[in-house]
């Protein structure tokens, strides 16, 4: 794999905020970052149900693997030559639970929490 | 002779030779991990190999140059042999901490160079078609 393609949502501050900190850091993985929902998503990747992105952090490898929320947030630590143990740690199946819960969390929270940390949400 | 100078010719001797063997042990066998790490670049290894076993030898010889002062008299060949059994088992423990310190760079730029290559952490949700740009 030489690339991970990750459909993020521009409309959330936290999500910018994680974009900006992901650009910084040293890859071992060439990361793209594509808009959700946006017409190069749709153009990218035709059979993808583009709905669903909208929900979770959606990631996709240049064969087409399709990793979404918990998973797709360790495959972008996994791109990270920083973090890509903690991807192995996390992914263990005594911690994967406890992530998925604190992902899933994150994920439906994330306005207020882009509101909490004064990141105002574009529209 | 006096005993003095014998104890610390002896304590040189033996510092220096302990130094020595360690080194070497180091060397050779570090060479096996460094060529490993450096996925097959032999002449990278050899150098990296180099360069630690000069600071080790800097380090260590340094420290037995350091720790050579008695501050006491000795005056007779059991309060000789006691001085020097203590300064012995001093450089022996700092080789010995060294030697473990060199053992702990080499298994963590091992695992950093094994994770280069390591698979995907989870197997996909599925998969899509992907349009070429």
């Amino acid at each position: 794999m030489n690339a991970l393609t990750v459909l993020y949502d521009p409309t959330c501050g936290l999500c910018r905020r994680a974009h900006e900190w992901l650009a910084q850091q040293k890859k071992l993985i060439e990361l793209i970052f594509v808009p959700c929902m946006s017409d190069e998503a749709r153009r990218r990747f035709p059979q993808l149900d583009h709905d669903l992105t909208a929900k979770d952090l959606t990631v996709i490898g240049d064969e087409g693997e399709v990793y979404m929320g918990p998973k797709a947030w360790l495959m972008v630590l996994w791109a990270l030559s920083q973090y890509r143990e903690w991807s192995y740690r996390l992914s263990s199946p005594e911690l994967l639970p406890t992530v998925r819960g604190v992902v899933s969390l994150i994920s439906r929270h994330r306005f207020q929490i882009s509101r909490a940390t004064g990141d105002r949400a574009k529209q | 002779m006096t005993i003095e100078i014998t104890t610390y010719l002896l304590y040189l001797a033996i510092s220096i030779a302990l130094t020595i063997w360690v080194g070497r042990t180091l060397f050779k066998n570090g060479r096996v991990f460094l060529v490993d790490v450096f996925h097959g670049n032999e002449s990278l290894a050899d150098s990296v190999n180099h360069l630690l076993v000069v600071g080790f030898y800097l380090i260590n010889f340094g420290y037995v140059s350091l720790a050579l002062k008695l501050g006491y008299d000795v005056v007779s060949a059991r309060e000789g042999i006691e001085a020097l059994s203590v300064k012995v088992g001093m450089v022996l423990l700092v080789l010995g901490g060294m030697h473990f310190f060199n053992l702990l760079i080499f298994s963590r730029m091992r695992r950093r160079a094994s994770l280069v290559n390591g698979p995907p952490p989870v197997p996909p949700d599925g998969y899509t078609r992907v349009q070429e740009a």
